[in-house]
């Protein structure tokens, strides 16, 4: 076991190791199957690990930080929770780099990409097996300054720089709270150990429970781009596609709600705190549905909805459902991943064009991509029977069971939220996959799709048969016994007995929701109303649509309150305190004081009549003065 | 004694101011801020054999040999120096000599 969990976190390390040390020497083919071999050799260890596991498990590598009582060592935990997101990370992880290798052919930084790639999968996979919460806090880290490095990937452009750097910064201010928590962690339980802090939630009083439940959530909002730290997901689009895959789906964003599940025995304790989640998730889910309504660039409607569907699961964390969570989750990172990789293929088919309304037609040059692309927009809308209509309705069905009158205004704001889902959803489709081809743009006379390599269409259609089938992983009650709930049972004690109707009537609503989504989607953008709203298109946007364009103008207002104030001050600190007062006071006293040097310097002359003078009038004054003194 | 000895340091005084002020007024001539120096001495030399005759002891007087041994040395060697430096420079203007000064 011990080996098998090194070999999940080394390989991904050393990897990324070699190609920082070696990447430049070695063959180029070589650095791609040593990449890929990496994740597979992790994904076949963590299958390992699972083979011979019956329990959890703590194993310690070795110590790391100790100073009188603190100690965090180099500790590992496995558990239910912990094996299913290590399996799920490594398996897409490894389908997004094969996609890779044929993404970046061509781009003559494929060592440093490779390098950040494995060290991102790396970062994650040890904040999720991380035992305390400073090893995770260096996963956390390390996560977050791989997406930085990743979006800014091409850093020629100052726009992609920009976008790793609002990322990076606007993260921070949730890591704040984390390392806040930590700290307050260690003070009230002396300890840092995560599974030894669940256990004492209890012995402490509820306030501090409360308090440190909000800074969690504090940094699971910069994390997982919840309301209102969510304004970087969508400029992270800047990054190159698989790098968006891989922080979409497995990596970056999941580990905020990773955090709060692997917190909840103790945060949890809290009602305060699981409404606050609730909240958070609830509105987070429709913020993101809205804005994917409007979006014209195929990334951002695409990073819209993972914010929207992250805020499900924050929902469902907020709701006590822990396996609903894990379980959306998971299928999230299947379907989402199909979706980016998707994406990817229509853009490099279509020479880079991302702008939804100027694609079309498709689904008959791209067949592969159309029918995988299909796979993953029906598990984002809902429909039934995919896995994403269990793993959502999972978390609805615990919504409401929560009851009573905030949990029941969720219900209703998630269930509307899934109306809005299935109709961005299948706007996205018909316009990228309907009509009839695409229409000729001004800039490139050949419009004709580029042939997509091999590589990176195949790894499309296993994680769409895992995001169709997802839903045999978890299946309800009454088809028989859903595998991760079993597997996940000792984490949970919510979304239990829920009475046989109500489940199937809860299944219902949100059926007939989703195929009214797919409804109105169809009535809008379907066949010959394609046509139209192309004409449409291309007028600017006014109203409402420009709000929900500009992602309810949150930027507009961020750049308001914080940013405008932020480079005024710099600008006064700058301008006027630094260069005007403290360099003008020194320049001024400098020069009095050159003066005041070159002054007695030219007293100094070499006139020895000047000299008999001065020591003249200077034996005059001594003199003088002791007359003075004596009389 | 008959001259009071706050006579002779009048004197001694005024000597010194004259002796001082040919050195500062007179700065044409070398020679003359020689001979200035020379007066400001003997004033000095005034005032020590003045103390020692009213004190009626003999330290001041010996001072004021010293004083004679050194001030015939120095002449000596300082009037060498102005034919020297008259011969280099054509002049014996005091202000003309600075070439020691700071740069």
């Amino acid at each position: 076991m011990k080996l098998a969990l090194e070999l999940i976190l080394l390989l991904p390390l050393l990897a990324s190791l070699c190609h920082a040390l070696l990447g430049r020497v070695l063959p180029r083919r070589l650095v791609e199957t040593l990449a890929c071999g990496a994740i597979w050799g992790s994904f076949v260890a963590t299958l390992a690990a699972a083979a011979i596991y019956n329990g959890p498990v703590t194993i310690e590598l070795g110590s790391w930080l100790t100073a009188f009582t603190f100690t965090a060592p180099l500790t590992l935990y496995l558990d239910p929770l912990s094996l299913s997101l290590c399996l799920m990370i490594t398996l897409v992880c490894g389908l997004i780099h094969l996609y890779a290798v044929g993404y970046m052919q061509g781009d003559p930084g494929y060592c440093r990409f490779f390098m950040l790639l494995n060290l991102f999968v790396g970062a994650m996979l040890l904040l999720v097996l991380a035992e305390n919460l400073v090893l995770l806090y260096l996963g956390w880290e390390g996560v977050g300054f791989c997406s930085y490095a990743l979006i800014g990937f091409w850093y020629q452009k100052p726009e992609n720089a920009t976008a790793g750097r609002k990322a990076f910064i606007v993260t921070r201010i949730g890591d704040v709270g984390l390392a806040l928590a930590i700290v307050l962690c260690f003070q009230y339980f002396d300890t840092v150990s995560i599974t030894r802090i669940n256990q004492m939630g209890s012995a402490v009083p509820l306030g501090l429970i409360t308090g440190l439940g909000l800074l969690m959530l504090l940094a699971a909002m910069g994390k997982s781009a919840q309301v209102p730290l969510m304004v970087w997901l969508p400029d992270a689009m800047a990054g190159p596609t698989p790098v968006s895959a891989q922080i979409h789906a497995a990596t970056m964003v999941t580990a905020g709600v990773y955090l709060l599940m692997r917190l909840f025995p103790l945060i949890g304790l809290s009602a305060m705190v699981t409404a606050a989640i609730a909240v958070t998730g609830g509105l987070t889910a429709l913020y993101g549905a809205t804005c994917a309504l409007v979006q014209r660039d195929i990334k951002r409607i695409l990073a819209y909805s993972t914010i929207s569907q992250i805020g499900y699961m924050m929902l469902g964390v907020g709701a006590g459902a822990l396996t609903a969570s894990t379980f959306h989750l998971i299928e999230h990172a299947f379907f989402k991943a199909l979706l980016f990789l998707g994406a990817g293929c229509v853009i490099t088919a279509l020479h880079h064009e991302q702008d939804v309304f100027r694609m079309g037609g498709l689904r008959r040059t791209l067949p592969t991509t159309f029918y995988c692309f299909l796979a993953g927009a029906v598990c984002l809308a809902g429909l039934p029977l995919t896995g994403g209509f269990f793993s959502k309705d999972s978390i609805l069905a615990a919504v409401w069971q929560q009851g009573g009158t905030l949990y029941g205004g969720l219900y209703a704001l998630a269930l509307f939220t899934a109306l809005l889902t299935a109709l961005y959803t299948f706007r996205m489709v018909f316009l990228v996959f309907g009509g009839n081809s695409a229409l000729p743009g001004p800039g490139s006379p050949d419009r004709s799709p580029s042939p997509l390599p091999p590589v990176m269409q195949w790894p499309l259609v296993p994680l769409a048969l895992l995001g169709l089938g997802g839903g045999l992983l978890n299946l309800p009650a009454y088809l028989g016994q859903g595998l991760l709930t079993q597997f996940l049972a000792p984490l949970d004690d919510g979304g239990h007995g829920i009475a046989l109707a109500t489940e199937l009537g809860l299944q219902g609503v949100a059926a007939v929701v989703a195929l009214l989504g797919l409804a109105l989607a169809w009535s809008r953008y379907g066949a010959a109303r394609r046509g139209q709203r192309l004409i449409e298109a291309g007028q600017p946007a006014t109203g409402l649509t420009a709000f929900l364009l500009a992602g309810w103008q949150v930027d507009g207002l961020y750049r308001l309150l914080v940013v405008r104030p932020y480079v005024w001050l710099a600008g006064l600190l700058w301008q006027q305190v630094d260069e005007g007062l403290i360099d003008d006071t020194l320049d001024r006293v400098a020069l009095l004081l050159g003066r005041c040097g070159r002054g007695l310097g030219s007293w100094s002359c070499g006139r020895v009549s000047v000299y008999l003078l001065s020591l003249g009038s200077g034996a005059a004054l001594c003199i003088g003065w002791f007359a003075w003194v004596a009389l | 004694m008959i001259v009071p000895l706050t006579h002779v340091l009048l004197l001694a005084a005024v000597l010194f101011c004259l002796g001082l002020g040919c050195v500062l007024a007179w700065r044409t001539n070398v020679i003359m801020l020689l001979i200035g120096i020379e007066i400001m001495l003997n004033a000095a030399m005034l005032a020590f054999v003045g103390g020692s005759c009213h004190w009626g002891r003999a330290d001041g007087q010996v001072f004021a040999l010293l004083i004679i041994a050194m001030t015939s040395a120095e002449v000596s060697l300082a009037l060498a120096m102005v034919v020297y430096l008259h011969r280099r420079r054509k002049t014996v203007n005091v202000d003309d000599f600075h070439q020691l000064r700071e740069p």
